[in-house]
């Protein structure tokens, strides 16, 4: 949704901007009509073009939160982005989500539920 | 100790099958099968812990990643007891070394051909442990499977 968000601002200055424009409102002084109006109109259009732009061309970099559940004996290591991950880093946030999975998975076994199966992790390599 | 292999037998015929097998200590980061070895014996784990850990490319390096950890009552390596008699993950020692009960193929076969009621006791236990991983890792694997499909589709 964060995408999208400089579109709709972008959407929102170009309609009151065309409507400045084009429709003249008498009760508005021409003066402001002369330098809101374009203003509004063509910055909006600037930024709904880029923001569009960036909704195709940027990678999508946000990963869904997701699934779990808790579990004893599992080690809390902080969420840090993939690239700054030291190798033996990732290896324990792997462990640590398979222990978190596998307590998840021990927990709807136990307790068959359609709750249980769908539980959200707290694992930082999926959140 | 209990073993989940012999619940439901009773102490003298479990004293007589552990009597097949042989007391080992696996020191701390030993592996006690790998990936790929031919099964020939079953492991009852007497004290310490088991890792059983499968190889993942990570980053394009070859890391044994933890699968699975098994404690003291519990049973691993029954793929001596099912064709085709491979091993399909690495078990290790850790974090400290650990005691198991080895019990050769062989033996327990023969076992269980001369005590067929003990056999279909323990056959039924194993049943339950294979059972149980299955229910864990397709629980696991849906999991796994929904976050792929959220992630893509998001």
């Amino acid at each position: 949704m964060r995408r999208y968000n400089l579109l709709i601002v972008g959407l929102l200055m170009v309609a009151p901007g065309a409507y400045l424009i084009f429709t003249h409102p008498q009760n508005l002084p021409l003066w402001f009509i002369w330098l809101a109006g374009p203003f509004l109109w063509y910055v909006g259009i600037a930024v709904a073009i880029g923001s569009i732009a960036g909704i195709l061309l940027l990678p999508r970099t946000t990963v869904t939160p997701t699934c779990a559940s808790s579990s004893d004996n599992v080690a809390t290591l902080p969420a840090v982005p993939s690239r700054q991950v030291p190798i033996e880093v990732l290896l324990l946030q792997i462990e640590n989500h398979v222990r978190l999975e596998q307590a998840a998975a021990e927990s709807f076994v136990t307790f068959p539920t359609n709750a249980q199966l769908h539980s959200k992790t707290t694992s930082p390599l999926v959140n | 100790m209990m073993h989940e292999l012999l619940n439901g037998v009773s102490s003298s015929e479990a004293e007589e099958f552990l009597e097949l097998g042989t007391r080992m200590i696996v020191p701390r980061g030993t592996s006690l099968f790998q990936l790929g070895d031919p099964a020939d014996r079953l492991f009852l784990i007497e004290d310490g812990r088991i890792r059983l850990t499968l190889p993942m490319q990570v980053r394009g390096r070859e890391e044994e990643v933890l699968v699975e950890e098994r404690t003291p009552g519990q049973a691993v390596g029954w793929s001596a007891l099912i064709p085709p008699y491979g091993f399909t993950l690495t078990a290790t020692a850790a974090p400290q070394d650990a005691q198991v009960i080895a019990l050769p193929r062989e033996a327990l076969l023969k076992y269980f051909a001369t005590n067929p009621a003990t056999g279909y006791k323990i056959a039924l236990n194993l049943a339950v442990v294979i059972g149980h991983r299955l229910q864990l890792f397709q629980t696991m694997w849906l999991r796994e499977m929904e976050r792929t499909v959220e992630v893509r589709s998001a």
